[in-house]
């Protein structure tokens, strides 16, 4: 009927100035007032009289006002913002509720973004290239070699004929690694580099920063002195110097053009991602063209990682099949006789990124939401144990008026007050959490980036937080409103106090706390005795008082054996004249990092008159050139014959356990001393075994130990050898010393790190120890998330309780009687919990065994002593209520209500 | 004002008591709330006699609305006093009422004339 309401904005301004407002309508009514009053009193009115009149004639003044301040007024926003503070001044009474409840959530809560974010980074993200689902590895599978290994790279011909003639993949490419030695523009210093495709950086679809990559024509020997260099390297070696590109650096001794420069946040595999048998650096930082001599074409090298696309559409079977076509038609042209029929295998790119951390990562997933449970169990404990104690509050309002959806909307106010704070702790706790994960965690997740908490995500975490503060705090709660009458609200707040359908709620809760916290510790228990176990266990060299140093020799002085003989005799020389060394001695590849990496060959028999015939029959074994001192220093023990020295007369060999047994199986080692091998072909000279040692593990213990060959220096001269060096005392004291004779011996040498087996070691099981650590934590969390349940739950029932227990004891129980039935109360719902989660622990440990080393998953030491562990301190939570009980006075506690 | 509801009693005093104030304020200018209750206690006796304090509730409503202003100033008697003043908008539905009013008015006579013919 009459024009509608003015706009919002106007009305806002009302709403803001409303008590001024009814400040000037108060002035106005009393003017009015006495305006009115004073007519009255000329008209002849006596003043009392007159005031009366007027008061009648204006009505009630209070009335107006309310009617004018309720105009001024958004009536749901008045009432929220009275819950609201109503439920600030509540929880500031109880901080200890308030704090509990907010630090359960936060931690739940924000654990899961962290990790979960982390998640999302190395297993779900698209990988940085253009359509990386398109994108496999190449990989040969040999049947007959499959128990050694299970696929093996390829060779650069074999990439070649693949090129050529492939049709079903849009594009290929291959690498492998080099190194390079950077002289000049800094110290010395060695970056792990790959050699290419000219077509590597198109093929992953990144476009260069600065620069162009390779063309074709520079895939020959010299034409191939060109680099593109990372963005690390250019900003820490090159002050990212624009004019960089198109200038000359010194790499291994030889100039080399930078012609690009890699955009910052390239991803390449790394390490042994892409395949064992392709060792990476873990970092990359130089690119150059692939261009083998002719001397390297006559040995065919697999170790050539291929990358290929398949376009939406292709058939893998038909790709598949056609490289396998080529690459068996090849062996047959090389070795007729041998009789090889390979398959191969691609593994999406995905894979090799992620492959070897998902089920950690899943697992410290599950963890994690384990914990959000249990803390969801726990928060609903307490706010129902709360609701409980405010049922007479909330009977007495309901019956003085208050309509129930007020009642209800201000706990609501109160959770999702609780919640909020919750919320905002957990996202701040994620977001240092996601830190911590991607600094200390395993080198994958490091490998792929900063693993922020995205917008997304934290805003999900916060809509979890309120979810579960809407379904803890309210859900208790609603059960108490449906009553009618105020005698029902009675009986219900008594019922709510100590009925058994509340307290059963409550056992079962703790009971699932229980359980959850069991599961949690359980596997942190049989993590902790897997890594005890990794840790003391024999791998076939010593790690204390070891110190081991990488070094490379390249350039021309180096060219010859002899000269890379005489440097590595000279430096030490030198070390072993240090005070403090007690012996010392260099190995191609340290065991406990490169086992399974490094030159490898066929062994043959001296009777094998033909390579081809036997090749598959005959086993792999790793070469191995060591100097005099080595064995001594590294503590690897002698199994039979003696060490090899410095000064070798005649072709010698040193063979490990393993290849001896895989020689000769069943016969005594010392036998085997005399006879001779021939390492790669059955053209080379034979080679006399001298001794065996014991075989050698590598750090991680993730992998059998390989058969091995160890050559003397003098016959197996390898510029790259790595320093071991026995101290007397703390390794770590002589890193100066050494490096300084290094650098004397040739001071353009780049040193790596001086390292102690010690650290060397820690550092491959970083991963084992990092998920051991996390998911500790995360059960000691639980733990006392739990025992603090426990003790809560169990005082709680002794409170509400108070007038039965003090019946209980007029009627002439003993005091321990009493204690011993609170105990028994509370102990019941957690031996329950216990016994689920041992039970969910082995289950979760049968999945995944292949974490635990050493151990089964039924490891009495593990579980029994999380057991006892868990029924020990609900056992001190549940006696000290139980203490209290009995201790009660009869008549104070008949006289509770 | 709820839209869209039958108009109960209540509203249609409220509704016919805003329509006077704004009358008053079009006729005799801005005036404060004493003055518009004098006025209208002269025009419509039995209606407001016991309540005057209603009309400081629709001079609120009518502000909100933006029919009327308000703003301090003196009374003759040199009291301070809030004035209020019809606006623009406010003249313009007061004409639309009216005639609305009006209109009402004559069907009502119509029909009640006929009726009594019958």
């Amino acid at each position: 009927m009459w024009s509608p309401l003015a706009p919002l904005h106007s009305r806002l301004s009302f709403v803001l100035s409303r008590r001024r407002l009814d400040d000037e309508a108060s002035r106005e009514l009393e003017s009015h007032l006495e305006m009115l009053s004073e007519r009255y009193i000329n008209s002849g009115m006596s003043p009392d009289d007159a005031r009366l009149a007027a008061r009648r004639q204006l009505g009630n003044i209070t009335l107006v006002r309310e009617d004018i301040y309720r105009m001024n007024s958004i009536q749901w926003l008045d009432t929220l913002m009275q819950d609201g503070r109503h439920a600030l001044r509540l929880l500031v009474r109880n901080p200890s509720f308030a704090t509990v409840v907010i630090a359960t959530l936060a931690l739940g809560v924000g654990a899961n973004v962290a990790i979960f974010s982390v998640v999302h980074s190395v297993l779900l993200k698209p990988l940085p290239y253009a359509a990386p689902d398109e994108i496999y590895s190449a990989e040969i599978v040999i049947p007959e070699r499959i128990e050694l290994i299970p696929s093996v790279p390829a060779t650069v011909q074999m990439f070649w004929e693949w090129r050529a003639a492939s049709t079903v993949f849009s594009g290929m490419t291959a690498l492998r690694p080099w190194e390079a030695n950077l002289v000049g523009d800094g110290e010395p210093q060695r970056v792990g580099a790959a050699r290419v495709s000219a077509n590597f950086f198109e093929f992953l679809g990144v476009p260069l920063a600065i620069g162009r990559g390779f063309a074709i024509e520079e895939e020959q020997p010299g034409r191939d002195r060109v680099v593109v260099i990372s963005d690390a390297l250019w900003r820490s070696r090159y002050a990212a110097d624009s004019n960089l590109v198109g200038r000359a650096i010194a790499i291994n001794g030889e100039s080399h053009t930078v012609v690009g420069i890699a955009p910052p946040r390239l991803l390449v595999p790394t390490g042994t991602r892409l395949h064992a048998l392709v060792p990476f650096a873990p970092r990359v930082d130089i690119w150059r063209p692939i261009a083998p001599t002719a001397a390297e074409l006559k040995q065919e090298s697999w170790d050539h990682g291929v990358l290929v696309r398949l376009p939406a559409g292709a058939s893998l079977e038909t790709g598949t099949q056609q490289l396998t076509a080529i690459l068996n038609e090849r062996t047959r042209r090389a070795m007729p006789g041998a009789n090889i029929v390979a398959t191969m295998r691609f593994v999406p790119i995905r894979e090799t990124y992620a492959g070897k951390i998902r089920v950690r990562l899943l697992l410290i997933l599950a963890a994690s939401s384990l914990l959000l449970l249990a803390a969801c169990a726990s928060i609903a404990n307490l706010f129902m144990a709360r609701v409980a104690t405010r049922a007479h509050e909330f009977a007495t309002r309901v019956a003085l008026g208050a309509g129930r959806t007020r009642i209800l909307s201000q706990t609501l106010a109160e959770a999702m007050l609780l919640a909020g704070c919750g919320g905002a702790v957990a996202a701040a706790f994620a977001i240092y959490g996601a830190r911590l994960f991607a600094a200390f965690g395993p080198e994958e997740v490091r490998a792929m980036g900063a693993a922020s908490p995205n917008l997304p995500l934290l805003l999900f975490g916060l809509m979890v937080t309120l979810a579960t503060g809407l379904a803890a705090g309210v859900v208790p709660a609603w059960q108490s409103y449906r009553r009618e009458s105020i005698q029902e609200l009675r009986a219900a707040a008594r019922a709510a106090l100590g009925g058994h359908q509340a307290a059963r709620s409550r056992a079962i809760l703790v009971g699932i706390e229980t359980a959850l916290a069991t599961i949690l510790l359980g596997a942190s228990g049989l993590l902790l005795h897997s890594f005890t176990k990794v840790m003391t266990t024999e791998r076939g060299y010593e790690v204390d008082r070891i110190l081991a140093a990488d070094l490379s020799l390249f350039g021309r002085q180096y060219a010859s054996a002899s000269a890379r003989a005489a440097f590595y005799t000279g430096v030490l020389d030198k070390i072993r004249a240090l005070p403090g060394v007690v012996s010392a001695g260099a190995i191609s590849n340290l065991p406990a990092v490169a086992v399974w990496e490094g030159a490898s060959r066929t062994i043959l028999y001296d009777t094998d008159a033909n390579l081809q015939s036997v090749v598959l029959a005959r086993p792999v074994a790793m070469i191995r050139g060591v100097t005099d001192g080595y064995f001594t220093s590294s503590g690897t023990s002698l199994k039979a014959g003696r060490i090899l020295t410095g000064d070798e007369q005649t072709l010698t060999a040193v063979i490990s356990e393993a290849l001896a047994r895989r020689l000769w199986p069943g016969q005594p080692l010392e036998t085997m001393l005399g006879r001779s091998i021939r390492q790669g072909s059955h053209l080379v000279p034979l080679m006399t075994i001298v001794g065996i040692v014991a075989d050698t593990l590598p750090g991680g213990l993730d992998r059998e130990p390989p058969p091995v060959v160890y050559r003397p220096y003098g016959q197996w001269s390898s510029g790259p050898m790595t320093l071991v060096v026995r101290t007397a005392q703390e390794p770590r004291a002589l890193a100066a010393a050494i490096r300084a004779e290094i650098r004397s011996m040739d001071a353009n040498l780049p040193i790596l790190d001086v390292r102690t087996m010690k650290e060397i070691v820690s550092a491959t099981v970083a991963e084992r120890r990092f998920q051991m650590q996390l998911t500790s934590l995360f059960g000691l969390v639980a733990l006392l998330l739990g025992v603090v349940g426990v003790y809560g739950v169990v005082s709680y029932n002794v409170a509400c309780r108070t007038r039965d227990i003090g019946l209980r004891i007029a009627l002439g129980a003993a005091s321990g009687d009493v204690a011993r039935w609170v105990f028994s109360q509370g102990m019941g719902p957690v031996v329950i919990g216990v016994a689920a989660g041992l039970v969910g622990t082995i289950a979760t440990a049968v999945s995944a065994r292949s974490l635990l080393f050493g151990i089964t998953p039924i490891d009495p030491l593990s579980l029994g002593g999380v057991a006892l562990v868990l029924l020990l301190t609900s056992s001190v939570a549940c006696y000290l209520p139980a203490r209290r009980a009995a201790a009660l006075d009869p008549i104070t506690a008949l006289r509770t209500e | 004002m709820a839209k869209g509801k039958a108009p109960s009693r209540v509203d249609v005093l409220q509704g016919t008591l805003d329509l006077m104030v704004l009358k008053t304020l079009e006729s005799l200018g801005p005036l404060h709330g004493y003055g518009i209750a004098r006025r209208i206690e002269q025009i419509s006796d039995a209606l407001l006699k016991l309540n005057e304090g209603t009309v400081y509730a629709s001079l609120m409503r009518l502000q909100q609305e933006g029919r009327i202003s308000s703003s301090w100033g003196t009374s003759e008697n040199n009291r301070k006093a809030k004035f209020y003043a019809i606006t623009i908008r406010g003249r313009r539905q007061l004409t639309a009422e009216t005639e609305n009013w009006e209109r009402i008015a004559a069907v009502m006579s119509r029909l009640l004339r006929t009726v009594e013919h019958v």
